[in-house]
């Protein structure tokens, strides 16, 4: 919020220079964020937290000032010269809600004449970021700047009746603001109406019709205060937001609204001649009732981190309105009527611990018991998948949650996309209305974005949630996504990748995160292309991943110009915990080594293959492992000559060839009976 | 006798072998000597055998085989050696400067190695890192923290809202409001994650990241979170100043900005620090005793402060990133600067 510097000053007595004052305003909670010269002041932009209605003013500002700077308020003096008739006389007022309207006080100033604001006061407001308009409604926005107090000024010749009604509007009943707007209202809405119509948007903005012009001869003051939920609600519902509602929807002082009238009263007759009527009008339903704490010094200490004295704490209290009495040392106090932000101890508290100052608080470590800290909930997990990620060479991405209904529909057809997508209510633009129910979506637009920035050899990978309905609820996941695609390997040996490469990578981060044994089948889904595309499953069936080269038509999706390999793991289904690795024995006797080359169908998946082999293999072979495998020039068209290294060890004795030999002719003999196979 | 003179000619053979080096002229002078056909010493040797009487000659002919068997595997050897040798100064040398073959080298994205280095230092401090739902209800980012429904502070958070009335949370803050509502104190918890606001500029994402940070027990003090956001800034900023100004959170009072000094002109003031010398890195302050009870934490027993601070800011303060796009751009060359 915009200040001027010299106006601040000027409100106390004893005020130090304004580096001095901007520096002690920023140590008690009032940053000056920004500092401009203008003229002979500075225009502050000061920081008033949301809390502090009561300091959104100059004369607010300046209290805090005082106390921090051991400078004091100087009084208010209205200047008030009244004659004449008596306001009462002139215009009535009647609260229909008094639930909505505290307090209504209107004043009465006759015979003025319309004319421009003299300069300084121009210039003051314009310091604030308000514009002059006319010496009427510049002094109502000059009170307001001063005393915090929005008011409002009628052509008291257009209120028909000259009588003010506070009332919740009329269903479907229509007023024009100031700004032009025709406004619908409901009973919602607060209005000041006189006998015919609604004036007025109560608290947010005047009407058209009761504008103050060029001919306007009596000016009604209105100084009031409103339930700061209506007018928060009003001002929202109608996508309003003015000076007054922003003070009045945080809280108003309902014991400044007779003062500032007088004030404004007072300053109109001034500026713009007439005489102020004597006496308000003052509508009191709800009248202010200030709370009384006490406070207890000891227990503000051991809160703080620091003694602070009973003078101190009154000093403080005594400076921000707070008429501290000293009894059986306890101090007790009122809370003004400007203090909406104060209810119970506690907030007296950071009063007086602001103004004592943060600095003065001695910084000491809690002990607190010596256990360690724990990574609780999926942390551990995913975690241990980044890291895995990391390990093969893979850069990590962070994208969006939020993708558009194209995305979300590109990538619908995934294994892993099963439930349906949540939408937000209110999304900031189209492209961002739908949560992600893959990763998929925010790694091809990166993708994209890496290739057109020449970046053609990608890696990627990001770990993060995805977003579904189950059961009409919305709920997450935590996943990881991978992408591949351009070449790999070292400088002297890049090789484009390949399907092999994906899933080595797919592998080796399975094997790191902890996952329940996964098995690859070929995937039909559709998204992935038909033939190099695979869904992993965890136990019972259940998908846990999909890998695979990413199908065109989707690819074509996100204007991929070249194979796009693209992995995903849903991280729910891994292990919560990763098994401590247990030691086996070193072997004691040597192992033999037999090979074995197949050749086969090549619809004769690997997996099975190995699987019979383990089936089929006598007790003493160890492990089988995969050599070569080859297909094409002196093969059969359609098959596959796979060689297999089969590694035979006995526990307790050498194993002589012969053995060996005799195992192994048996394990051929009994593949070749199942499997449709042949050896070479 | 014989058997002396065997022994005599083994030991100078050696003798000569050694003196001989790799010199292939002097390696073929000595095999000359010895196991030259016709006048070495071997053949010599091996005349002799038919002069010895005949209990001598089984002894003897046994000795000179093991010499012969000796002679000829030592020059053999030198031979080979002295190949070898030679073939060095033809042999092609590998350019040592070319690159290796690296294996692949991941990398970490910044804000996550920011959070990591971040959880570290409160792990090291017996802080527990904490989790929760990016999907929230009112109840817990709002309500619970103090911020009923029409709250002022809601404006400052503006949010994304879900069919059926859940949320996207706006703040880490609702995991304290789980913890509180889950474990008794003493409490000490960071919760790092991706939170979600209405609101994009340069300087805003819709999605970013924050860590909060909570402590709650009896004797709790304001002096208490001063030393802690202390300790734990020094650490991350090594030799920063740092320094605390009265702020407003709905959920903390008193409440804190922090500020350090800033790590780009060391606090003589530049334009990233708008020439204040400060730069503001978390919000901070003393659990408001509102939000312990309507967590049911008994609030007349127990003090607590709570923290929290924009991962993505951090990381990019850390590491000199300058533009807040970059982070969720995709572009891997951002976190293979990170490897
Ligand atoms: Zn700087």
């Amino acid at each position: 919020m915009r200040f001027d510097a010299e106006w601040i000053r000027e409100l106390l007595e004893g005020a130090p220079g304004r580096d001095e004052l901007a520096s002690k305003l920023t140590a008690c909670g009032f940053n000056v964020e920004v500092r401009e010269p203008d003229g002979d002041s500075e225009i502050w932009d000061v920081d008033v937290t949301t809390n502090r209605p009561d300091a959104m003013n100059h004369r607010g500002l300046a209290r805090e000032a005082a106390v921090a700077c051991g400078a004091r308020l100087k009084p208010l003096e209205p200047g008030l010269e009244e004659s004449g008739e008596a306001a009462s006389d002139l215009v009535s007022v009647e609260i229909e809600a008094p639930e909505l309207c505290g307090r209504y006080v209107a004043r009465v100033v006759r015979g003025v004449r319309m004319a421009e604001s003299p300069q300084w006061l121009a210039q003051r407001l314009e310091r604030c970021g308000i514009r002059p308009i006319n010496a009427i409604v510049d002094a109502t926005n000059y009170v307001l700047m001063e005393l915090g107090q929005p008011l409002h000024a009628f052509d008291l010749a257009r209120v028909a009746g000259r009588r003010i009604v506070v009332r919740r509007a009329g269903q479907g009943e229509t007023l024009t603001t100031l700004d032009g707007e025709k406004r619908a209202l409901d009973p919602s809405h607060l209005v000041i109406a006189d006998e015919t119509h609604a004036l007025a948007l109560a608290g947010i903005m005047g009407g058209a019709d009761s504008e103050i012009g060029g001919d306007t001869a009596d000016v009604l003051i209105e100084s009031a205060y409103f339930d700061p939920l209506t007018i928060r609600r009003g001002a929202r519902t109608l996508g309003m937001h003015t000076e007054a509602s922003h003070r009045f929807e945080r809280g108003a002082d309902p014991e400044m609204a007779p003062v500032a009238a007088d004030v404004a009263a007072a300053l109109i007759a001034r500026l713009a001649g007439g005489t102020v009527c004597s006496g308000r009008v003052d509508v009191n339903p709800r009248p202010f009732r200030s709370a009384a704490l006490e406070l207890d010094t000891e227990k503000l200490g051991a809160f703080a981190g620091l003694e602070i004295s009973v003078d101190e704490s009154v000093r403080i209290l005594e400076g921000l309105g707070f008429a501290p009495r000293v009894e059986n040392g306890l101090v007790h106090v009122h809370v003004p009527s400007w203090r909406v932000d104060i209810e119970r101890v506690q907030d007296l508290y950071e009063e007086i611990i602001r103004h004592v100052g943060y600095d003065a608080v001695p910084a000491r470590l809690p002990v607190l018991p010596a256990v360690p800290g724990q990574r609780r909930g999926h942390w551990p997990l995913v975690d241990r998948a980044r890291d895995a990620a990391v390990s093969v060479g893979l850069a990590e991405v962070v994208t969006y949650s939020f993708i558009s209904p194209e995305q979300d529909e590109a990538a619908s057809a995934l294994p892993l996309v099963t439930a349906g997508p949540v939408t937000l209510d209110n999304p900031l633009a189209r492209t961002q209305a739908i949560m992600r129910r893959s990763l998929l979506p925010g790694l091809a637009a990166a993708a994209r974005l890496n290739l057109n920035q020449g970046e053609t050899d990608l890696a990627l990978f990001e770990e993060g949630r995805v977003f579904v309905l189950a059961d009409g609820k919305p709920a997450e996941g935590e996943r990881l996504g991978i992408l591949l695609s351009g070449r790999t390997g070292p400088w002297d040996r890049r090789e484009a990748v390949s399907f092999g490469d994906l899933k080595g990578l797919v592998e080796a981060i399975v094997e790191r995160t902890g996952f329940p044994a996964l098995t690859w089948k070929r995937d039909a889904a559709g998204a992935l292309d038909e033939a190099e595309g695979a869904v992993l499953l965890g136990p019972g069936g259940r998908p846990a991943g999909y890998a695979g080269l990413l199908g065109t038509q989707v690819a074509s999706k996100w204007e991929l110009r070249q194979p796009v390999y693209v992995a995903e793991l849903d991280l729910d289904r891994a292990l919560a915990e990763v098994p401590l690795p247990h030691f086996h024995d070193l072997p004691r006797f040597p192992a033999v080594i037999a090979d074995m080359t197949v050749e086969h169908p090549a619809s004769l998946a690997y997996a099975d293959l190995e699987a019979a082999v383990g089936r089929l293999a006598s007790p003493l072979v160890e492990r089988v492992e995969l050599v070569v495998r080859y297909s094409g020039k002196g093969i059969e068209p359609g098959s596959v000559r796979t060689t297999l290294r089969v590694v035979y060890r006995h526990r307790e004795r050498s194993l002589t060839q012969d053995e060996v030999n005799a195992e192994q002719e048996a394990l051929r003999g009994r593949l070749a009976s199942e499997l449709n196979v042949r050896f070479a | 006798m014989s058997l002396q003179r065997l022994n005599e000619v083994r030991r100078s053979f050696l003798a000569d072998l050694e003196a001989a080096g790799s010199d292939a002229e002097a390696l073929e002078a000595v095999r000359v000597r010895y196991a030259g056909r016709r006048s070495g010493l071997l053949q010599e040797l091996t005349a002799a055998l038919r002069e010895l009487p005949n209990g001598e000659k089984r002894d003897y002919g046994r000795a000179l085989n093991e010499l012969k068997k000796l002679v000829d595997s030592q020059l053999r050897e030198a031979k080979r050696r002295t190949a070898a040798a030679s073939a060095a100064g033809s042999r092609p040398m590998v350019d040592v400067t070319l690159p290796g073959r690296r294996p692949p080298r991941g990398a970490e994205h910044p804000v996550h190695l920011v959070r990591r280095r971040i959880e570290t230092i409160f792990l090291r401090m017996g802080y527990s890192v904490e989790d929760g739902p990016e999907i929230e209800d009112d109840w817990h980012n709002f309500e619970a923290l103090n911020l009923p429904p029409d709250h002022p502070a809601r404006d400052d958070q503006d949010t994304f809202y879900l069919p059926g009335g859940s949320l996207l949370r706006t703040h880490t803050s609702p995991v304290q409001a789980r913890v509180m509502e889950e474990y008794e104190p003493p409490i000490r918890i960071v919760v790092p994650g991706r939170v979600y606001r209405r609101d994009s500029d340069l300087r805003h994402s819709p999605m970013f990241h924050q860590l909060e940070g909570l402590v709650v027990d009896e004797g709790i003090t304001f002096g208490h979170l001063k030393a802690t956001l202390e300790t734990f800034l020094k650490e991350l900023f090594h030799g920063v100043e740092v320094r605390f100004r009265p702020s407003y959170f709905p959920f903390t009072e008193p409440s804190a900005e922090v500020d350090i000094t800033c790590i780009f002109c060391g606090g003589k003031g530049c334009g990233v620090c708008s020439r204040s010398g400060w730069i503001e890195i978390l919000g901070s302050g003393m659990v408001d005793p509102r939000v312990f009870e309507k967590l049911g934490v008994d609030a007349e027993r127990y003090t607590g402060f709570a923290f929290g601070l924009g991962l993505d800011r951090v990381a990019m303060l850390l590491f000199g990133i300058p533009d807040l796009r970059l982070m969720f751009s995709g572009d891997q060359r951002v976190a293979r600067q990170f490897a």
